[in-house]
């Protein structure tokens, strides 16, 4: 059996066990996808590619302690990557800065650019489900996802962006998640 | 459950939550397994919306800092010694180990056997089972980083040594106009030293002449020099002035050629006499027939002392 048949969570178990062939292979696997959030959220390809080095050093440490019973290493490393993308903003002081309502509403998420670039089937499905979930969320509720998403802002910035209550902002990301969760998993 | 922590949860799996808010969810998910699987479900919901930016290769230096950063963290053993090299080297070692201890523990040999298996059993845990085909595939991985990496030294080495050989060249282009600039100084240095000039201010006895002036430069070595006249009264019709050198070694004057003037009565011209005559010499200047003459017949109207 060759190493290419491995899927995410078995590789990135590997790479616990200090295997870096299992690790390069992960990283092909997912740096292009880490890598294009990286340059939405940070406007900035360097900054990007710092940052993406910085996520999978980070990833080899806490490797050994993956387990894949409570994460999938997707999810897994998209959450190191925004951390570390949101640590980076901040030290840059953007992420408490104040941005234009304008800038905000342009952060949308559309599969169609993605899933075409993308050769794997698998994941073509996978975003085309992503996709259709987050256009079932009412447009509200959706569009303070994407731009949280994207932005990386705290909500207190985005309620004040938007000119919203802190309250509605924080109730329609609450409703907007638990429904997109509950979509992804095959409820209505 | 209770809507806040459903609230603190979602903001949670976008990173949206700082300080206090971050601290109160952190607190709650301890005790509440309800809570950490919704935290779970909401990050995994979050991290696929990740699916719908499109992907973007990074630049291909990234993925070798990033090798190298692993290696210097700790990673050399993965990458360069063999997990089979360090069961070998755990094996003599305990091997070693047992040999010294037989010695000096014969009598409770039973027990060291007791150890030694436990001890082996607990390395044989402690290591990970090796794949060989994995093991040959990271060797094989790391032959071609190493042949790449020697491939881009010796074409770098190619290059330097290229440049060296085009220095050398030129270098020794330039040694060799250094030599020839140098011997042409010396050449010029010698000539300079070598030459022997005589400057003559001559005045005239004569009275139609006694304004006129007449200089000479006079190079011995060369044999050849420059006449210049001045003020000079026209020479009567049918006649020419005349110069000679008059050398000590020579029974009469040698001339040196007919000099004519200008309408102001000056000239400056070079002159050579036309036998070859002495280094030191001494200059007349006479007013001959038309065209000059042989051996001098006319009145001298200048003459050196």
């Amino acid at each position: 059996m060759s190493q290419p048949e491995l899927n995410d969570e078995e590789l990135l178990q590997r790479a616990g066990r200090r295997d870096p062939r299992a690790f390069e292979q992960l990283y092909d696997r997912l740096a292009p996808r880490l890598y294009g959030l990286l340059r939405q959220m940070l406007h900035d390809e360097r900054e990007a590619e710092d940052v993406l080095q910085d996520s999978f050093v980070q990833l080899w440490d806490r490797a050994p302690g993956f387990d894949p019973a409570r994460s999938k290493a997707f999810t897994w490393s998209v959450m190191i990557v925004r951390h570390k993308a949101i640590d980076r903003m901040r030290m840059l002081g953007r992420r408490n800065r104040l941005v234009e309502s304008a800038a905000l509403e342009r952060s949308v998420l559309d599969a169609d650019s993605a899933v075409a670039a993308d050769a794997g089937q698998e994941t073509a499905e996978r975003a085309q489900s992503v996709l259709a979930a987050l256009r079932e969320l009412p447009k509200d509720q959706r569009q303070l996802i994407e731009c949280a998403f994207l932005k990386g802002l705290t909500h207190h910035v985005i309620a004040e962006a938007l000119n919203l209550p802190l309250g509605t902002v924080k109730t329609n990301i609450r409703r907007g998640l638990l429904r997109l969760r509950d979509l992804l998993k095959g409820g209505d | 459950m209770d809507e806040r922590y459903e609230e603190l949860a979602a903001l949670n799996a976008l990173r949206m939550l700082e300080g206090e808010e971050q601290r109160a969810l952190d607190g709650a998910c301890v005790s509440d397994k309800e809570l950490r699987t919704l935290i779970a479900e909401l990050e995994e919901a979050t991290a696929e919306l990740a699916l719908l930016v499109p992907p973007a290769e990074p630049s291909a230096g990234l993925k070798k800092h990033l090798r190298a950063q692993i290696r210097s963290k700790g990673g050399t053993a993965a990458f360069g010694i063999s997990r089979g090299a360090i069961l070998g080297i755990a094996g003599w070692a305990l091997a070693a180990g047992l040999a010294v201890s037989s010695i000096w523990l014969w009598n409770e040999r039973s027990k060291f056997i007791e150890r030694h298996d436990s001890a082996l059993k607990a390395i044989a845990a402690a290591i990970p089972a090796t794949d060989p085909t994995e093991e040959k595939k990271e060797t094989l991985s790391l032959e071609d980083e190493l042949k790449s990496i020697r491939a881009a030294y010796e074409k770098k080495q190619a290059a330097l040594n290229t440049e060296i050989e085009s220095l050398r060249q030129r270098e020794t282009e330039a040694n060799n106009r250094i030599t020839q600039l140098t011997a042409e100084t010396e050449a010029l240095k010698k000539q300079d030293a070598e030459a022997q000039f005589q400057i003559a201010s001559l005045q005239s006895e004569v009275w139609e002449y006694r304004r006129s002036e007449m200089e000479v430069v006079w190079d011995g070595r060369r044999g050849q020099g420059v006449i210049m006249l001045d003020k000079m009264p026209r020479a009567e019709s049918g006649k020419d002035y005349q110069l000679w050198i008059v050398d000590p070694s020579q029974p009469d004057p040698v001339s040196a050629g007919v000099i004519t003037l200008d309408d102001k009565g000056s000239v400056k011209t070079v002159f050579k006499p036309v036998v070859p005559v002495g280094e030191t010499a001494r200059f007349a200047l006479s007013v001959e027939k038309k065209g000059g003459v042989p051996k001098k017949e006319g009145q001298i109207v200048f003459i050196s002392p």
